[in-house]
């Protein structure tokens, strides 16, 4: 008498495996968007944003160029590029988080609830606005800055607990960054009502100093 | 007899005529909208590509400007002493700053959202940009040297935002699905991934199959420095 129990294992092989590749193509099935997904609306702010970047970019070039064409007359005059390497170590030491800093800007200070989430997209915020330097308590923030809650659920930047009310600093264009934060439907507007009971005030400043990184 | 069967029949025929005539205005309503928004939804779209394409040959450009003027320093570090010594220093604040290619093991992150939610979800693209953010302060929190988004890397000027569902980064459009990636100690970063309290939200979605989330632990990676400007305009080193 034939075993019955091969064609039972192999079926239940074959629908063993059968549930995997199911299971593995369901999974990977994901969803690709495109533009045309997007609003009239949508694209036009795309668009405008684009714009802003590509200008920005232009921007840039044509400034490289003329310092290339300064270097190169320094080079050809025997004194090397000083003047070009130290206009870009001050410039990447700004940039990086590296030197303090002064110049203009806003203030935000928040009194009451908060977490670091929030405190993350403002930041994000503040970036997006333009920010070129941001500190938050008297800590400056830099390229690699993490947010995260403490063990009792304070706030944590950089692993050190920075207790509220917070004040957050940020050197920048102040009409721009104000505008910015304070606009109609903007993240000041969505905080004040998700932290109904937490004060936020918005103050352009004429002049700001921040630190260096900690740790630099 | 015929009465019971007439009014069973009618219990169930007249919910599914109403049913069924929502269901197709409802199609025709969205139909209809779609009809009138593409009109413009094509040209605005060929213009958004178009400034992709310009956007990807300025920072060609850029990039070339960049490296000319670097090897004129390297020339000038030839000749002078101090311009070696500056040159040395800059090579390091690039690499801090982000500007330069940076490789070695890490962790990649990948998501989308799943087409079963994308249908459930019909015409609304969510907005991934909070889960982008948490993730990358997740890398940097478990020790990350570098990170990027797709090919965005990310710097002290980046910030990550949606216009509608579209996510923008570095002032670049970034495509689903979306990839992070992070170089640095593979298990520092893959313990604050896994950490239940990290990526909530973005855990809970995929547990419901809203979105499909990998990550992965790579031997080696390289990631591009920043291609963007360096904006320093209003803060003065004091």
């Amino acid at each position: 008498m034939r075993s019955r129990l091969g064609p039972v294992a192999v079926a239940a092989v074959a629908l063993f495996l059968g549930t995997l590749v199911v299971s593995q193509f369901r999974s990977r099935d994901v969803y690709s968007r495109s533009l045309e997904q997007e609003t009239p609306e949508t694209l036009a702010t795309l668009i405008a944003d684009l714009n802003d970047r590509n200008r920005e970019l232009r921007s840039e070039i044509f400034d490289l160029q003329l310092r290339v064409d300064r270097a190169q007359t320094e080079v050809a005059g025997g004194k090397g590029t000083l003047e070009e390497s130290q206009r870009q170590l001050e410039q990447l030491e700004v940039f990086s988080g590296q030197s303090a800093v002064a110049g203009p800007g806003i203030t935000i200070r928040i009194d009451g609830a908060f977490d670091e989430h929030a405190l993350s997209d403002l930041v994000n915020e503040l970036r997006n606005a333009g920010a070129e330097a941001i500190a938050v308590n008297g800590a400056r923030v830099g390229p690699r800055t993490w947010f995260g809650r403490g063990p009792n659920g304070e706030v944590v930047v950089d692993g050190a607990v920075v207790p509220g009310p917070w004040t957050v600093r940020s050197i920048g264009a102040p009409d721009v960054l104000y505008v910015a934060m304070t606009r109609t439907g903007g993240i000041m507007g969505q905080f004040q009502l998700i932290y109904a009971h937490t004060r936020f005030t918005v103050t352009r400043e004429d002049s700001l100093d921040l630190p260096a990184l900690a740790g630099q | 007899m015929g009465a019971t069967k007439l009014q069973k029949g009618l219990a169930l025929a007249v919910p599914a005529l109403v049913f069924g005539f929502l269901v197709a205005a409802q199609w025709a309503t969205v139909a209809a909208s779609r009809a009138v928004s593409l009109r413009y939804i094509d040209p605005l779209s060929s213009t958004v590509t178009s400034l992709e394409n310009e956007q990807t040959a300025l920072k060609a450009q850029l990039a070339d400007v960049r490296a000319r003027l670097d090897r004129l320093q390297q020339t000038g570090a030839a000749e002078n002493g101090s311009v070696q010594e500056l040159t040395t220093r800059l090579e390091g604040l690039r690499d801090r700053a982000g500007l330069t290619a940076v490789s070695g093991e890490g962790v990649v992150v990948a998501f989308d959202m799943t087409r079963a939610a994308a249908d459930l979800g019909q015409d609304r693209l969510p907005c991934f940009a909070p889960d982008l953010t948490d993730i990358v302060n997740a890398a940097w929190r478990g020790g990350a040297r570098a990170v990027a988004i797709d090919d965005e890397r990310i710097v002290a000027s980046s910030s990550v935002y949606c216009v509608g569902g579209t996510i923008v980064v570095n002032g670049s459009i970034v495509s689903s699905p979306f990839t992070v990636t992070a170089v640095g100690p593979p298990s520092g970063i893959l313990a604050v991934m896994n950490d239940p309290a990290e990526l909530t939200d973005l855990k809970q979605r995929r547990d419901q199959q809203i979105v499909d989330l990998r990550i992965a632990r790579v031997p080696d990676v390289t990631l591009h420095g920043y291609e963007g400007p360096v904006i320093v305009r209003s803060a003065v080193a004091r």
